[in-house]
């Protein structure tokens, strides 16, 4: 599958013991001389939820982005399904992003100026996918989500949750095998928090792995394993 | 696992043109989202396009006005005069045929005085017989049921003729006869012969005497070679009683005035297009560091920088074309209303193009720059 992603060719086979995604020996720094993370290691193996935790500016959303490969890490190497990705062209781990993951910001990150449905359909312009499909996936999620807005509406005219759960749509979308979520319920009510995890939990469930950087306790609590930071 | 994964990620790339498909609709949607920004990029766009056709395409267009009155024939004729004497016989157009650079030739005997037949003390007129294979340029029809025994007036010499239909005979001060078959339009460069009545002589065997030889350049820079080969092909007798005529001054005239408002309409053009291309790049770079937050977000959803380039440039290109079309009917309309010449299809698709060339040119430096949008810093909350 990251065969696929990366040359756009055949699929290769991936052992079921080689986790999904991994961070090996992994250093990043903003400045020379102060890593934000020094030889940091872990392994995000399928079908399990993970939380990092950790007090704020110990560098959870920068490994989240390292993990995202957003960000090059100063040595160590990203792997995803037992593949080193970290050095790839940024055009190849732009199409591993859009092929392979899922991300769920903070505060939605929605573009205020396109409708709901716009959105959750956004990233099937950058995988190539057909655009009646997307829709017609995205409309299901929607309804999924309880997102009870026509779908023609713009995210300024829904509040903080439906714009976290239309978030949450779009990175569903694509059906990720890796979806990072930074923050996901921290500007949630206790119910809207409570499906956006079970949400998350619920795609761990299919066989992908999923991280989570939160400061809840309870969001924590509800993953399969916490890494703290 | 790997093939259940394709299938859960449905991740098979688009083919090309279904990729170029979505990009355009996605630019498209994009302009559309952003009204403001939009409306001022096709404006800018469109007001380039009126300044430059109610500017330099006045200029073009007075200057093709200009330019096309200097090019008709009779600016690119030379009129070779041979008095009595001079040996010039009908037989030079097969040589003057061997001349490049020639568009028309014709070779006119001396005047001599006709009357109506019916009038023989009515107004005299002068009757030229005429040479030469293109005569129809004249009004004379290329096939004549009678060679060389009708004759063709102006409309000048038939009223003096009192033959305002064409219809008669004429009859010379040497007894020949000739019927009236037809009218000729006079044209410029034998303005002097009126008023002209001429006798077409189809079946010349090259031995008749010809008093004038009027050559056409095919073009105004070409009449003075053309002149000088005439002369060399003329074979007269005395050279002396040969004259020629010609519009030199007014080919050179021509290629001044042709010079001086091309550099005039260039510069104009260059400065017009630098000003839009400055504005558009300062309206789009705006709309990128607004938007650098949207620009982010689809960096860390997997656009790659190839595509969000080509998003905003196809955005910049769809909208550049709505003004290019928007000032083009604006432009059309204001010089219409005023009365002056339109520029011509050519000019006006010139410009459209490089109005476009020049949003697209003035969008690269903002595309870049919201390519290199870093997810990380664009989309953290503090």
């Amino acid at each position: 599958m990251l065969a696929a992603a990366v040359d756009g060719g055949s699929t290769v086979a991936v052992h079921p013991c080689v986790p999904v995604l991994e961070a090996r020996d992994v250093t990043f720094g903003y400045a020379p001389g102060t890593p934000v993370l020094d030889r940091w290691s872990a392994a995000f193996p399928a079908g399990s939820a993970t939380a990092l935790t950790g007090p704020s500016g110990r560098g959870k959303s920068t490994l989240l982005y390292l993990l995202g490969l957003m960000l090059h890490p100063r040595s160590g190497e990203i792997l995803v399904d037992g593949t080193p990705v970290a050095a790839l062209r940024d055009a190849a781990r732009a199409r591993l992003r859009a092929d392979l993951f899922g991300f769920v910001f903070q505060d939605a990150a929605l573009d205020q100026t396109r409708t709901v449905l716009d959105n959750v359909t956004e990233t099937a312009l950058y995988r190539g996918a057909s655009r009646p499909q997307a829709r017609e996936a995205a409309l299901g999620l929607l309804e999924r989500f309880g997102v009870d807005v026509p779908p023609h509406r713009k995210p300024g005219q829904v509040s903080g949750g439906q714009a976290q759960r239309i978030a949450l749509c779009r990175a569903l979308l694509n059906a990720p095998r890796v979806l990072l979520a930074d923050e996901p319920t921290g500007n949630l009510d206790p119910v809207t928090s409570e499906l956006v995890v079970g949400a998350l939990r619920e795609h761990a469930a299919t066989g992908a792995a999923v991280v989570i950087v939160t400061h809840s306790p309870d969001v924590a609590a509800a993953c399969d394993r916490e890494i703290r930071l | 696992m790997a093939a259940a994964t394709a299938a859960r990620s449905g991740t098979a790339r688009g083919s090309p043109m279904r990729t170029f498909a979505a990009v355009v609709r996605e630019a498209y949607a994009s302009a559309k989202s952003q009204p403001v920004a939009s409306a001022l990029t096709m404006l800018m766009v469109a007001g380039m396009i009126v300044t430059v056709m109610l500017t330099t395409g006045r200029a073009v267009a007075a200057e093709q006005s200009v330019l096309s009155s200097i090019d008709s024939a009779g600016t690119r004729s030379i009129v070779v005069r041979a008095d009595d004497g001079a040996g010039v016989t009908s037989d030079v157009l097969d040589r003057i045929a061997g001349v490049e650079g020639i568009e028309w030739a014709a070779a006119f005997s001396s005047a001599i005085d006709a009357t109506n037949t019916l009038v023989p003390d009515g107004t005299r007129v002068p009757v030229r017989f005429a040479y030469g294979t293109s005569l129809d340029r004249l009004g004379i029809p290329s096939a004549s049921p009678l060679p060389g025994a009708l004759a063709y007036a102006s409309h000048e010499a038939l009223e003096k003729l009192g033959l305002p239909e064409a219809v008669g005979g004429i009859t010379l001060t040497t007894g020949a006869d000739f019927a009236v078959a037809g009218i000729i339009t006079t044209p410029e460069f034998l303005a002097s012969f009126e008023p002209v009545t001429l006798v077409p002589q189809p079946d010349a065997t090259g031995d008749e005497v010809v008093n004038v030889v009027v050559v056409i350049a095919a073009r105004p820079d070409l009449v003075s070679p053309v002149a000088d080969a005439t002369l060399s092909v003329l074979a007269a007798d005395d050279p002396t009683k040969v004259t020629v005529q010609t519009s030199e001054a007014l080919a050179q005239l021509r290629a001044l005035i042709q010079g001086q408002l091309g550099s005039f309409s260039r510069g104009l053009v260059l400065v017009v297009l630098t000003i839009t291309g400055t504005l558009v790049a300062i309206i789009l770079y705006g709309l990128v560091m607004m938007r650098r937050r949207d620009f982010g977000r689809r960096r860390a959803l997997g656009a790659t920088r190839g595509l969000i380039i080509g998003l905003l440039l196809t955005q910049t290109a769809l909208l550049a074309v709505g003004g290019a079309v928007l000032g083009t009917l604006i432009g059309t309309i204001g010089l219409a209303a005023t009365g002056d010449p339109l520029p011509g299809l050519l000019f006006v698709m010139a410009t459209g193009i490089l109005a476009v060339a020049t949003a697209i040119a003035a969008a690269i430096v903002p595309a870049l720059t919201a390519s290199r949008r870093e997810p990380i810093s664009e989309l953290r909350v503090p």
